[in-house]
């Protein structure tokens, strides 16, 4: 049986069974701690008459008496403190006159005051607070019952509730409502979402999130959660009722797993379905415009990839016609890698097999102008492909890296629906390459480095010529990483041939102390051009756009990454501009997309696309965000954001203002306004902000 | 100018040729990374040094017309690495690189599919070049 | 569980009994007329035994009996139940008082009570330490 611990600057034994301990008391016993000024322990009732100020803690430190005066059980499990205060997880403190604890497990507090708020010695208005007739909590279970409880904010009552149970904070999950929402979203009206969380044991929980809003609007969504051995699943749905669409339910679905399989394979499934193209707009669940639902295995290891993945489309796009494109796509992947020891080089075996199919079984294309290819719009497709890449370098004397670089692909379609394309058709591809490295370093005394890296490579490559429709290679992008690639179409169904020049170079600049800059150019030049590459690629011609790439950092917090890639009279095909500017308080970030139209690419307006963010910690409290993105081609807003969020010890207050200026066939402008209050302390999972600073 | 060849005498990254372990791969994004650094480092049988990395990325849309449609997505990646001598189990060098890439999503089901894809591809091997010229810096320094 | 207590009750004597002194020798100084008992001394009183290094015996003006017991090295008081040591102790007698220094500790059963000086009425069983006093007792009820 544990021993319990006294030490005291005095300890006087009188006569009748008492000690007397006195000056800077300590008590220590199964974890708990008491400090006191003068301690009496009458043995014969085994019981402690404390002179405060007393502390006493709990073993994990989560709970904290603070009395004047108390009469406890030796074991501190029992007893009366006078004057007491209790805080919970160093946040949520309730005090009253007079605190009952019992069976080491109770703690009562009458005429109690409960907030996570500091109060500060000269206002003892805390900004907001509930007050109770009674107060119990119960340590073991991690509750806490509030009877006749009243919350006030600022001195001022605003809530009267009969009986109120709230989880203690150190509880993780625990049954009960959740803090909750306002919103006003156009057409819906000012609504009120108050979740409520349901545990079903330790590894499933449902949450039930009611909203109801002045125009008439009523939805539910209900998350369930469950947590198995070796995975876990979440499956998310709402229903709703709104005087948009009055007369049908409308409603969404989704669903998402990941699972740990043997061998190292890991099983994941994504899924959802929604009742109408403009439910995820109206209620600002999400801004895709295609819903995928996918089931994917894969086992990644160093020298070996393995991936079969099934990806069913649901187009939300108003000018997608459903049937004519892919709706069930189906893919395979098996990837090998090999050495052939110090001589020999190294490479991979690709596999790969592909199918994809369309609604449709129309064997003819419909012109129509977005979709400029000549496929069916019923066409269907199996393929099959094997590949092998090998490359091999050494350095020279003078520090270049030589490489010889080669690949080869055989690649077997089977075309169903297809008046033009339909039969089987195979094509075997080759390429061979020598490329020439030359990497140059000069490294500071001040621990500024700079890399110089010229690269060149001559490309051979060819393919058999055959009759097979371009699906899955028709958006190609031209970067720093495909500037040395062999062969730059992302898909399969078409490759790049002929003899061309890659060159290029880069110029790296790192002083962690001070400023980074990258720089990187290159071009491609090629005997005769390849047709499938369209202009906005910026690879089409005999001579592709100029590529230039750059990244710069400070270390003032400036952060920048751009690529632009322009023809020789430098008009700009595509280009994309990334900063962001960060200082504690302050911080900025922009982004620009700029794109030529191009109908090979389906893009029948150019793309000037600006977003500006900024936000600014006005005070330690308050937060303010603003964001806006600015369409240069339709010459309107597309979106605004505005964010107000006061945070402190105990208060979440989170207003944000979204304005969506875009239309649609399916889709109106909105104006979406939401208000989040959440009262810290109360184990909500929110970090508390920081504390007010009390004037002296 | 004060530049001499990184695999060159006085450059230093000879002796990361061969000798550098990297960390295995657990997503597909590390395995192309991986694939690219030890393409370009060389794989040896007799590592000097250990190269550990954390990758993490996240999608952006863009080019959002007047009709709330995205037709380009930008991929943002980051990179942390270290390079850890193995004989003394210090931390030699090390640091985070960025990087994007970015596709359109205005094509077919199927062309969005495979730009995604190789999208993703290209990012782990930017990551993996940018790591390479720290490397190639640092090799500089630690020659000195 | 029998209800432990920290009392001295168990040190408690009445002084009034003879006091016996046995030690390995004996020097007296005619002058002070002090005597020193030195080599594993033990002062016998009724059930109360004090072992020491040294003792020195003062006796009352008259000569007719002992006035103090000044006891150095490991001083030790036993009683049935109850055990004291410290490093040096003054026991006077006439009033029941002793006082002892040095790393006092008193145990009984399993209470101990460790400080740097106690003052004890032998008579009245009562005390009071001192010093960065620590006490390890066994709270009575058994903890739920």
């Amino acid at each position: 049986q544990e021993a319990a611990t006294l030490i005291a600057d005095r300890l006087e034994i009188a006569g009748d069974q008492r000690l007397i301990a006195e000056g800077s008391v300590e008590v220590f016993y199964q974890g708990r701690r008491m400090t006191a000024q003068r301690i009496v322990f009458d043995q014969s009732s085994d019981q402690l008459r404390i002179e405060g100020p007393i502390r006493l803690t709990d073993e994990e430190g989560s709970t904290v008496i603070v009395a004047a005066q108390a009469d406890l059980a030796s074991d501190l499990t029992e007893g009366i403190l006078q004057s007491a205060r209790v805080v919970l997880n160093q946040q949520l403190q309730m005090a009253s006159a007079q605190m009952v604890r019992s069976e080491g497990r109770f703690l009562q507090l009458d005429n109690a005051v409960a907030s996570s708020c500091r109060i500060c010695a000269g206002s003892s208005t805390p900004l907001w607070e509930i007050r109770a007739k009674r107060v119990l909590h119960d340590q073991a279970e991690q509750q806490i019952y509030f009877d006749r409880a009243q919350l006030r904010f600022g001195g001022v009552p605003v809530l009267y509730i009969p009986r109120l149970r709230i989880p203690d904070p150190t509880l993780d999950r625990s049954n009960g409502f959740l803090m909750p929402k306002f919103t006003n979203r156009t057409d819906l009206g000012t609504g009120i979402t108050l979740p409520y969380f349901v545990t079903l044991g330790p590894s499933r929980d449902l949450t039930f999130s009611p909203t109801i809003t002045t125009n008439g609007a009523r939805s539910l969504e209900v998350r369930y959660r469950q947590a198995f051995e070796t995975g876990s699943i979440a499956v998310t749905g709402t229903l709703s009722r709104d005087r948009i669409q009055p007369n049908d339910t409308r409603g969404y679905l989704v669903a998402d797993g990941l699972f740990r399989l043997p061998r190292g394979y890991r099983l994941a499934f994504h899924g959802e379905a929604v009742s109408d193209d403009a439910y995820l707009t109206d209620y600002g669940i999400s801004d895709t415009d295609r819903l995928t639902n996918t089931i994917q295995v894969d086992r990644v290891r160093r020298d070996e990839y393995i991936a079969a993945r099934i990806i069913n489309f649901d187009t939300l796009r108003a000018d997608d016609f459903p049937s004519a494109t892919p709706y069930l796509v189906t893919d395979s992947t098996y990837v090998q890698r090999f050495r052939l020891g110090a001589l020999g080089g190294e490479g991979a075996f690709r596999f790969g097999s592909h199918t994809h199919t369309r609604q449709s079984s129309n064997p003819l294309d419909d012109p129509n102008p977005l979709e400029p290819d000549d496929i069916a719009e019923g066409s269907d497709m199996q393929r099959l492909s094997f590949g092998v890449d090998w490359r091999k370098d050494w350095v020279t004397q003078n520090g270049m890296v030589l490489a010889a670089l080669g690949e080869a692909r055989l690649d077997t379609f089977n075309i169903t629906d297809d008046a033009i394309y339909g039969g089987r058709e195979s094509r075997l591809y080759g390429a061979g390459a020598v490329e020439l490295r030359w990497p140059l370093v000069r490294a500071g005394a001040d621990g500024v480095a700079q890399v110089i890296e010229p690269v060149a490579q001559i490309v051979w490559a060819d393919a058999q010529d055959g009759l097979i429709p371009n699906e899955d290679s028709r958006l190609v992008e031209f970067d720093e990483a495909n500037l040395f690639s062999l062969n730059r179409f992302p898909g399969n169904d078409a490759v790049e041939t002929g003899l061309r020049a890659n060159l290029g170079v880069s110029w790296t600049r790192i002083d962690p102390a001070g400023w980074s800059l990258g720089v990187t150019a290159g071009r491609v030049f090629r005997d005769d051009p390849v047709a499938g590459f369209s202009d906005a690629s910026g690879l089409s011609g005999s001579t592709s756009d100029w590529l230039l790439a750059v990244t710069a950092e400070t270390s003032g917090g400036l952060n920048l990454a751009g690529r632009m890639i322009a023809d020789n009279d430098l008009s700009v095909t595509r280009g994309e501009v990334l900063a962001e500017y960060a200082t504690p308080d302050l911080w900025l970030n922009t982004g620009y997309i700029w794109s030529i139209a191009d109908l090979a690419e389906s893009r029948p307006s150019r793309v000037s696309d600006l977003v500006v963010g900024a936000g600014y910690q006005i005070s330690p409290g308050w937060q303010a965000k603003a964001s806006g993105r600015y369409d240069f081609e339709a010459d309107q807003y597309s979106s605004a954001d505005f964010g107000l969020t006061f945070k402190n010890e105990c208060m979440l207050v989170d207003l944000s203002l979204s304005r969506r200026f875009t239309s649609s066939t399916t889709v109106r402008p909105g104006t979406t306004v939401d208000l989040s209050i959440e009262l810290l302390g109360f184990g909500g999972g929110t970090e508390a902000g920081p504390a007010r600073m009390c004037r002296r | 100018c004060g530049f001499t060849p990184a695999y060159g005498p006085g450059g230093g990254a000879g002796a990361l040729r061969g000798r550098v372990a990297v960390q295995a791969p657990v997503t597909k994004a590390d395995f192309d990374f991986v694939a690219r650094l030890e393409s370009r480092l060389g794989r040896g049988e007799a590592p000097a040094y250990d190269l550990g990395y954390a990758i993490s990325a996240t999608r952006q849309s863009g080019g959002i017309t007047a009709d709330n449609e995205t037709t380009r997505y930008t991929l943002r990646g980051t990179a942390t690495w270290t390079l850890t001598d193995r004989a003394t189990a210090t931390r030699v060098a090390g640091g985070e690189v960025s990087a994007f890439t970015s596709w359109s999503a205005t094509g077919t089901t199927v062309a969005g599919l495979s730009a995604e894809d190789d999208a993703a591809r290209r990012l782990s091997v930017m990551l993996a070049d940018q790591v390479m010229i720290r490397l190639l810096a640092a090799a500089a320094t630690l020659a000195r | 569980l029998a209800q432990t207590s920290i009392n001295l009750t168990g040190l408690r004597q009445d002084t009034s009994l003879p006091v016996e002194v046995t030690a390995d020798s004996l020097s007296v100084d005619q002058g002070t007329g002090q005597a020193t008992f030195s080599g594993n001394v033990q002062v016998k009183q009724g059930e109360m035994t004090i072992s020491a290094g040294t003792a020195r015996i003062e006796y009352l003006a008259d000569g007719q009996g002992i006035a103090k017991v000044l006891l150095d090295g490991r001083v030790m008081f036993a009683s049935p139940t109850d055990a004291a040591e410290a490093d040096a102790a003054v026991y006077t007698i006439a009033t029941g008082e002793v006082v002892m220094t040095g790393d006092v500790l008193l145990t009984q059963g399993q209470t101990t009570i460790s400080g740097n000086r106690l003052v004890y009425n032998l008579d009245a069983g009562t005390g009071s330490m001192e010093g960065r006093v620590q006490t390890v007792f066994v709270p009575g009820k058994a903890n739920p």
